[in-house]
């Protein structure tokens, strides 16, 4: 394997990574949020704010 | 015994994957210390080259004393060491589980910081089964007079002091015995490297053994 | 930043720009450019390495460093600049990590080394420990004022700290330049489509930097909210707990003593 392709490679590993690792944490969040709110007793201010669990803004390669 | 000991390092191992305490303190750390030995030795390759084997011993020793000090500071909550105690789990299995948690850490450790030591100093290891054996060998006997010297000074409230003042000299000889066998392993030669596996083996066998034995009186006096 | 963190075509739209542009610098890079007269093809990799290192060291960090500053301050004190400077910091960390590969795997066919002690790489590997503090010191459990006001300050301090390192760095190599040291050089000739390969992959990793910013300031918001709200239901259950009569014999009994497993 050359350098080049190395070095693109890991690159782009490293960064696909990352950014899928986002997207999940944040869907994970999400439904911990969703969840939470509808299990108190007093539900939380402001949950239908962050409640689009479609928020998928792409990743890179 | 042995199931005690596998309970008690399954235990510390778990705390360790919850906190990450070693993952984002003590390794950085390492690595960190690799980073000053550089301040310290000049910008030149040829000193840190030369310094390399003992560097690496040295960033080690360090990471043993920080991760022996969390060992026994997840248990200083209140009464939690004499819960340990009171439980009736066999001290030997205490010791041999907390220093296998320790040796399980220090050899994640090492796999790292030896790959920063061929990266930021520029050594090769050319003879690999030396360096790893001796590398192996020096941990069990890291880890377990660590343990011994955690428990030590465990009850103590100038324990951060404390430790490394009296567990570095007696690590002296892995010191010693691990740079000389890791800069043999970095030149290739294996007749000058070997002999050093004769102190890092019986350091590991004796302080195992004094462990085992002493670690029940220990906790008895913390 | 708030009101756009809240649209989510917006933020996916942002995501795809990101994509596509790096998509393009990396099909530019690779195939379309020709090789350099000197380097050959290891230029490549210059398409990726500056603007990494750009945003790693500069946008990142910077930004941390502002947000921080901006909290501290009184008159414009609010968790929104500590989550934004914790972000841009994980963030950072990940490129800075990047900067330091991809400069080391060009380094190597270049000057022959993965690695010199220069005051550039010396001060970026610095950097790098410096704000693992910065996430560490984020990992310890506290109150979040008192959490955002430590890591401002590390953050602020981190940063101040990197230029002192630079130059010291520097001035202990020129007083050094008797001993054989490889004082690499960054000259080379960028022209043409190169150029315009270089500037797309600058644009790409800010695009991508911003993308990524958006999100992890999200889930800092989610975190906190998850954390406040979990506290919310036990406190709903213990007062619960409270109100109901005591539960039948056995129920709350303590935990019995682990007996020897041998």
């Amino acid at each position: 394997m050359s350098y080049v392709d190395a070095g693109y490679s890991i690159c782009l590993t490293v960064l696909f990574l990352y950014g899928v690792s986002l997207i999940l944490r944040r869907r994970r969040l999400l439904r911990a949020t969703n969840v939470a709110g509808r299990d108190a007793t007093v539900p939380p201010p402001g949950t239908a704010r962050a409640s689009r669990p479609g928020i998928d803004a792409g990743d890179d390669q | 015994m042995w199931r005690d000991a596998l309970l008690v390092c399954g235990k510390d191992l778990r705390i360790e994957a919850r906190s990450r305490v070693a993952l984002w303190q003590v390794l950085p750390f390492a690595l960190l210390v690799l980073l000053l030995f550089a301040f310290a030795l000049g910008p030149g390759p040829s000193a840190l080259k030369a310094a390399a084997p003992g560097l690496f011993w040295l960033a080690v020793l360090f990471s043993t004393v920080l991760a022996t000090q969390r060992s026994f500071a997840i248990e200083s909550g209140e009464g939690t060491r004499d819960g340990l105690r009171l439980s009736g789990i066999d001290p030997a299995g205490i010791f041999l589980g907390k220093a296998a948690a320790i040796a399980l850490q220090l050899v994640v450790l090492q796999v790292v910081l030896w790959a920063g030591v061929t990266l930021f100093f520029g050594v090769r290891v050319h003879v690999v089964w030396l360096a790893v054996v001796a590398s192996l060998l020096a941990t069990v006997g890291l880890a377990a007079a660590g343990v011994i010297y955690g428990a030590l000074s465990a009850g103590l409230r100038v324990r951060e002091t404390l430790l490394p003042l009296l567990v570095l000299p007696i690590l002296a000889p892995v010191l010693l015995a691990g740079s000389r066998a890791w800069e043999a392993a970095i030149n290739g030669s294996v007749a000058t490297g070997a002999p050093w596996l004769r102190v890092l083996g019986p350091f590991a066998a004796v302080y195992v053994v004094v462990g085992m034995v002493l670690y029940g009186p220990l906790q008895e006096a913390g | 930043m708030k009101p756009l963190a809240m649209r989510p075509a917006l933020v996916r739209g942002l995501g795809i720009a990101a994509v596509v542009s790096l998509a393009l610098t990396i099909w530019l890079g690779l195939w379309v450019t020709p090789p350099d007269e000197v380097q050959g093809n290891i230029v490549r990799l210059l398409y990726l390495h500056p603007p990494v290192a750009w945003v790693a060291l500069y946008l990142a960090f910077g930004i941390a460093a502002l947000s921080s500053l901006l909290y501290l301050w009184k008159r414009t004190r609010s968790l929104f600049w500590d989550r934004l400077a914790a972000a841009s910091v994980e963030i950072g960390v990940v490129f800075n990590a990047l900067t330091l590969v991809t400069g080391s795997i060009w380094g190597r066919p270049t000057w022959g080394v993965w690695w010199t002690w220069t005051a550039r790489l010396t001060s970026t590997a610095l950097l790098l420990v410096l704000f693992l503090g910065y996430l560490a010191l984020r990992r310890v459990p506290a109150d979040p004022e008192v959490r955002a006001r430590r890591c401002a300050v590390a953050a602020l301090v981190a940063f101040v700290d990197v230029p002192i390192v630079h130059f010291s760095v520097q001035w202990w190599q020129t007083l050094h330049q008797g001993a054989s040291i490889l004082t690499p050089t960054h000259s080379f000739k960028v022209h043409g489509s190169m150029l315009w390969t270089m500037l797309l992959g600058f644009v790409a990793m800010t695009l991508l930097y911003v993308w990524m910013l958006i999100v992890r300031y999200q889930i800092e918001v989610l975190k906190d909210r998850v954390g406040d709200e979990e506290l919310e239901i036990s406190l709903a259950e213990r007062r619960a707990e409270g109100d109901a009569p005591p539960p039948a014999a056995g129920g709350g009994a303590p935990v019995e003593p682990a007996g020897s497993v041998r």
